[in-house]
């Protein structure tokens, strides 16, 4: 399954996506785990190192909208976006 | 020269001490003032002093106006990323109240001056800068001045006052031509969307050199405290919270947008760009190859996250001067001119910090002049080369004619409210500007909380004084009521007001856990005056207050609190094809946060 990477993520990996090999059905959970097992410099610094889940201002789009929880079920549709949210300042 | 008087020099807080200074009799007075200890400072004490000074409406760029700066509370103190300054006046741009921030040594100066505010009245006769230590004010000519960048200009009055420590704060040429979007640079820092360069260049004022106290902190209330709530600030902001400002600095906005249907692009007329990916700022970190980066940031801040870059030339050496690639800027005249051409971007920013202009306002009238050109309304010559969307060489000459007031750079140099009326009204209705202010980076017709908030915003449209667009990116695709969102605008109004007045840098906001308490925390290690987080947002609401109270003095009608014709046509491209502002519903959404501003 393919994530795009953006900010951070993006910097860490060195690569705009990702693919990473989940098997489907799957979750969020899941494919950020899958994540962080191939990149160990994302955890602690884009994802929470025990839980995987995306640490503040990162958070995961999916298809444009906001994933409701890491147990929401994804698939290569739903376009996931691994992305920090824009500010000013 | 005469003496200055000395109140509390050596005071942190407890000074309420103001400096007034007329620059048409050339005098000037230091006074302790009641409202410098009812304020919190930044600010809030800058709009305070304004107030007083304002009684009616005025012609923004007469000696009537004043200009104020006041220090942040907690500047030149061990509080990181916090020695900043504020600055308020009139604008010239929409003729309401404007307040800007800045940082660096110029603040911290300011603040070892023992001021807790400066207020600059009237107007000069002929051109002055003035020179201000613990001993003395003074007026010094500044005609040979003229012309110069606020770098060169702060090189060549430490020269003359012959001491390296003089902090600066000047404006460019733009300043001097009173272009209505010229702003005030310190330290390489630039404040005053709205054009407070413009107000200090109509008093004929050029720079202010301060010479502050020397390298020593200033006394705290309980210095312990103060130490340790500031180390500990200081380890959050070398945390995740920052990572994206300290390593790729707000330049990676514009990747993170366009992914997102949200960057306006081609003045407003498109929501997603198809050269974003040449234009972003991360092409050159990418590229170090190509492009020669430059470090930077504030004094006394940990974050610096000031990422300048310049293409390199075949010896490997930088090819010109390198320039902030702050997401604003780069947007501005990047998709928002139609411009994929990043080298052309960096060279527009690096033009704009030499004259003095905001970057946002001046890529607003530029992408402005473009469609009028494409439209017929203006001559497409009128830089020397075709004046159309994505024509990268055009930015520099536009931008020269706009700070020298020549041609047609003098009808832009207005802003893009005034050039429209001027140019007549078919100009009117793509004209992208809230009270006359020229709108920032993020598509409003996707984020439909912040265009509430730059409906109502004071200062026009400005997406630092709410960054409302918060609630609407955590939530993308929910639908919050109109009261929701209304409340979210409040809500995002006093925090910004907050942030504003102990002038903390909001890019470590997320360094807070409960913002509210822990601000008020640190003002009372600071000042030793007991505050807390209520007492602080009650602070904040008085201010607002104070803003709403000044415009409306000033002639401000709920009638301008509305959003430019543009965003009432439907989005064309992205995932936000189809969507736009109802000016009815967006009226309806202005009365409820009426209603919920009124319960407050």
């Amino acid at each position: 399954m393919r994530l795009e990477l953006f900010g951070m993520a993006r910097a860490l990996v060195g690569s705009p996506s990702v693919d990473l090999a989940v098997p489907e059905p799957t979750t969020l959970r899941s494919l950020l785990a899958a994540l962080a097992v191939r990149y160990p410099q994302l955890d602690g610094s884009v994802l929470d190192a025990a839980s995987h889940a995306p640490l503040e201002p990162n958070v995961v789009l999916l298809d444009g909208r906001r994933a409701r929880g890491l147990d929401e079920p994804v698939s290569d549709g739903d376009r996931p976006c691994l992305l920090f949210l824009p500010s000013g300042g | 020269m005469t003496t200055l008087s000395a109140g509390s020099v050596d005071a942190a807080r407890t000074t309420s001490d103001v400096l007034y200074v007329d620059l048409g009799a050339r005098t000037f007075e230091r006074v302790s003032e009641h409202v410098a200890q009812a304020e919190l400072g930044g600010a809030s004490l800058a709009i305070a002093l304004l107030d007083a000074e304002i009684a009616g409406p005025i012609d923004p760029l007469s000696a009537e106006n004043a200009l104020v700066f006041a220090p942040g509370p907690f500047a030149a103190t061990a509080v990181p990323a916090a020695t900043k300054h504020a600055i308020a006046t009139v604008s010239p741009l929409t003729e309401r109240l404007t307040d800007g921030l800045s940082s660096s040594h110029w603040s911290g100066a300011l603040r070892r001056l023992g001021l807790a505010g400066l207020v600059i009245r009237g107007a000069a006769s002929e051109w002055i800068a003035l020179a201000i230590d613990r001993e003395s004010v003074r007026f010094l000519d500044a005609t040979e001045l003229l012309g110069a960048s606020p770098a060169e200009t702060t090189k060549r009055l430490r020269t003359q006052l012959g001491d390296p420590k003089w902090r600066v704060a000047a404006i460019g040429m733009a300043g001097e031509n009173q272009v209505r979007f010229a702003t005030i640079d310190n330290d390489g820092r630039q404040a005053g969307r709205g054009g407070a360069g413009a107000v200090m260049g109509s008093k004929r004022l050029k720079a202010i050199a301060l010479l502050g106290q020397g390298d020593s902190s200033l006394p705290l209330a309980d210095p312990e405290r103060v130490q340790k709530i500031a180390r500990d600030l200081r380890e959050r902001s070398l945390g995740t919270a920052t990572a994206k400002y300290r390593v790729l600095g707000t330049g990676a906005n514009l990747r993170v947008l366009q992914r997102m249907g949200m960057l306006p692009t081609r003045n407003f007329a498109q929501a997603s760009f198809e050269g974003a990916e040449r234009v972003t700022p991360e092409r050159a970190r990418e590229a170090p190859e190509a492009y020669l980066e430059r470090r930077g940031g504030c004094a006394h801040c940990p974050v610096q996250c000031e990422h300048m870059y310049v293409r390199r030339a075949g010896d490997g050496k930088s090819k010109g001067k390198a320039a902030a690639s702050e997401y604003e800027s780069v947007w501005a005249f990047g998709p928002n001119c139609g411009v994929d051409d990043l080298d052309a971007v960096l060279d527009a920013i690096a033009r704009c910090d030499d004259y003095g202009l905001d970057t946002i306002s001046a890529g607003g009238a530029i992408a402005f002049a473009m469609e009028c050109a494409e439209r017929g309304l203006i001559d497409t010559e009128a830089f020397g080369t075709p004046l159309r969307f994505g024509n990268g060489a055009v930015l520099g000459p536009a931008i020269d004619a706009i700070a020298r007031g020549e041609g047609a750079g003098a009808t832009l140099a207005l802003g893009v409210r005034a050039a429209a009326r001027k140019i007549g009204p078919q100009a009117e209705a793509f004209a992208l500007h809230v009270k006359g202010l020229e709108l920032p980076g993020y598509e409003p017709r996707a984020l439909p909380t912040y265009a509430l908030a730059l409906a109502v915003c004071t200062r026009g449209a400005c997406h630092n004084r709410a960054a409302a667009y918060d609630a609407d990116l955590r939530d993308p695709g929910n639908v919050l009521s109109d009261e929701a969102r209304a409340r979210a605008v409040v809500e995002a109004e006093d925090t910004a007001i907050a942030w504003d007045a102990l002038v903390l840098c909001k890019f470590t906001r997320g360094c807070f856990d409960d913002f509210w308490t822990e601000g008020a925390a640190l003002w009372t290690a600071v000042t030793g005056v007991q505050l807390d987080g209520p007492s602080l947002r009650a602070q904040a609401q008085r201010t607002w207050r104070r803003k709403r109270s000044i415009n409306a003095r000033l002639g401000w009608t709920p009638a301008e609190d509305v959003l430019p014709d543009r965003l009432s046509e439907p989005v064309a491209d992205g995932p936000f094809a189809g969507t736009r502002i109802d000016p009815q519903r967006l009226e309806q959404q202005r009365m409820i946060y009426e209603e919920v501003r009124a319960a407050l």
